[in-house]
């Protein structure tokens, strides 16, 4: 472009991306852009179907419920995922493949299979239910938000471990060696050292596992209740049942404006660091280069 | 570095038009003609009720009419003939649902019929509608699990009892869907005559739930509360005849409370601009004939909507026969009428309720 800081010609590359690009707007931003436009321009320019959202009393609520439950998932699957993740590095390669293979388990289960094994575990009179009440508490998690907030854990939990894992994969022990030489405690070794450079991994799993949690359906369809609804369930009986299509258009618009911000804002704390899961290590060189 | 910009965009735009091309499907010219060779796209809510229709409706409809064929294809979501209508690519041609729905999108989403060969004589009021066709009628009685309330002396008895959590302690099951009684049963127990129930007073229903809001699960679909059922996950429960059978027939006691009971009219529509839209209507007229309708009873449990129909009933159907001598009490049959026009109003507050 005349005017504008010359830069490097792109190499034909370039053309390699461009299948995916295609496929990309094909499938996802044309569509997405017909719903932005529907839920701006029915039955003319309006924006009447969002007033709607944050007026009728129960948009709002179910957008914080549902934050608030991503946000539980997150601190539950960064909790478990994070010593894992270290665990992963420390062990040998056969080892570490089976810890591999436990935590993609989830993964490779039907998610029907996975919801209903949950629901069996969960409910009145299930184990869970059963070993609370050996303490005393009749408590059922099934139908509820934390019964979700378990479920939901298990299924993300790979989404945390294996970006922190080769984030922390990727970590320089001698590091550790040094500041221990030079006179460090372990604890602070492990917090001024190790933990700067895992950032960007944690970084990476915490937005992966907060912004898919956004998005849950059949989990909480399931295991939670119509009175717990989510968000992703309030979209469902606005296009299925009231065939409100621009109202559900404005609502899908509003979770991907909000996680977007939430991605960009991730992006600047974690520093130079992309939250789309690159490694640490690999980030600042790459920063760099473009800059 | 232009050349390479272009070509891109050249592609992209090549594969948007053919993409776009793709879902515009074209006319065909044997749509007007109800003889003409097709394979009808058949939409219904799968499973047992799905593969009873085959059996009963599909099967003699092909071996008396060679040239009609179907395909079958679940669940019926109306959402997907809104879309299909809008995008002007409809590709299903008969679809479950209830009459309220085909009433309130009636020539907008779901074509008109003419049903002037179709013979009334035997049929319940309210059959036929100007879009749809009904097929049968789910009673949803209320019933409990005879092993929650094991003395009969003080076991709940009428609509009432299911409301009062004091005499009658346990979990209660209820489903989501308008179609099952969710607004009807509370303003029953609330003193309101099955008589003059329509309009229903929506705030007044949801406030008498309030009452055993705590007690109570609401399941959004039957599948769920009928395992929650069988589990003894809820004791007392507002299910359709339909799954009540199977639950007996898989060992769950049960029985049901004859009180006043509620009953919907399931149909069938022909989605508007439907491909086949001529041997479409013709095949739903065939649904209300004496033997169709004793044959789907016999399969799944519902009433027929042709009194000429003589089901031959299991031992379990039996005990659920709303129109049998089994039911001693009253019947609210739901108006379509008023679903028809306060289906979005009365489904919007019900949402705000449950997730409020």
């Amino acid at each position: 472009m005349p005017g504008t800081v010359r830069r490097r010609a792109p190499s034909p590359q370039w053309l390699l991306v461009a299948p995916a690009l295609v496929l990309l707007t094909a499938i996802l931003l044309v569509p997405l852009g017909r719903s932005v436009s529907r839920s701006v321009g029915t039955p003319s320019f309006t924006f009447a179907h969002y007033e709607a959202l944050f007026t009728d009393g129960v948009t709002l609520t179910v957008l914080i419920r549902t934050a608030l439950t991503a946000a539980v998932v997150t601190v539950i699957t960064f909790v478990l995922g994070y010593p894992y993740a270290y665990l992963m590095t420390r062990v040998g390669p056969r080892v570490r493949g089976i810890l591999m293979v436990v935590v993609l388990i989830p993964f490779w289960t039907s998610v029907m299979a996975r919801n209903f094994a949950w629901i069996i575990i969960l409910e009145r009179h299930g184990p869970v239910n059963v070993l609370f009440k050996l303490f005393g508490l009749d408590l059922v998690l099934y139908e509820s938000v934390a019964g979700v907030a378990v479920a939901m854990s298990q299924v993300l939990l790979p989404f945390m471990v294996l970006p922190l894992f080769s984030a922390l994969g990727a970590i320089d022990r001698r590091l550790l060696l040094a500041a221990r030489g030079l006179g460090s405690h372990p604890v602070a070794a492990f917090w001024r050292v190790y933990w700067p450079l895992s950032r960007g991994g944690v970084v990476s799993g915490l937005i992966l596992v907060f912004t898919l949690s956004l998005g849950f359906y059949v989990t909480p369809a399931l295991v939670g209740s119509p009175q717990q609804s989510l968000v992703a369930q309030l979209l469902g009986q606005r296009t299925t049942q009231l065939l409100d299509f621009e109202g559900a258009s404005a609502l899908g618009f509003v979770v991907l404006v909000v996680s977007l911000i939430l991605v960009a804002w991730a992006n600047r704390i974690g520093g130079t660091i992309s939250a789309i899961g690159v490694v640490a290590t690999n980030a600042p060189s790459a920063t760099k280069g473009r800059s | 570095m232009r050349s390479t910009k272009r070509a891109l965009t050249a592609v992209s735009a090549t594969a948007i038009v053919a993409l776009l091309a793709g879902c515009g499907g074209g006319g065909d010219a044997a749509s007007d003609d109800p003889n003409a060779k097709a394979t009808l796209t058949f939409v219904a809510y799968g499973g047992a009720g799905q593969q009873a229709m085959i059996d009963v409706y599909q099967k003699p409809y092909t071996a008396a009419h060679p040239n009609i064929t179907f395909t079958n294809t679940s669940p019926p979501d109306i959402s997907q003939v809104k879309a299909q209508v809008l995008s002007k690519s409809v590709k299903w041609d008969v679809i479950s649902l209830a009459p309220g729905v085909a009433t309130q999108h009636c020539g907008e989403l779901f074509e008109e019929l003419d049903l002037s060969n179709v013979d009334k004589s035997n049929l319940v009021e309210g059959t036929l509608g100007k879009c749809y066709v009904g097929n049968w009628i789910n009673a949803s009685p209320i019933a409990y699990r005879t092993d929650a309330f094991p003395d009969p002396a003080k076991a709940p008895k009428t609509v009432k009892d299911f409301f009062d959590l004091q005499k009658f302690p346990g979990k209660r099951g209820v489903l989501t869907n308008l179609q099952n009684g969710i607004l009807e049963y509370p303003l029953l127990a609330d003193g309101v005559a099955p008589g003059s129930i329509y309009p229903l007073d929506v705030d007044r229903a949801l406030k008498k739930l309030d009452t055993i809001r705590a007690q109570t699960t609401f399941a959004p679909t039957v599948g769920a509360l009928q395992q929650a059922a069988a589990a003894g996950q809820v004791d007392m429960f507002i299910l359709p005849d339909s799954r009540l059978v199977p639950l007996m027939n898989d060992g769950t006691k049960l029985t049901v409370v004859w009180d006043v009971t509620v009953t919907a009219l399931n149909g069938f529509a022909v989605p508007k601009g439907s491909p086949n839209r001529a041997a479409a209507k013709k095949f739903v007229e065939s649904l209300v004939t004496p033997t169709a309708m004793a044959g789907i009873s016999e399969a799944l449990g519902v009433a027929p909507v042709n009194k000429a129909s003589k089901p031959n009933l299991s031992e379990n159907a039996k005990k659920v026969e709303v129109f049998g001598p089994v039911n001693t009490g009253q019947t609210v049959a739901q108006d379509v009428g008023w679903y028809a026009k306060n289906f979005d109003s009365a489904t919007t507050k019900l949402n705000n309720w449950l997730v409020g």
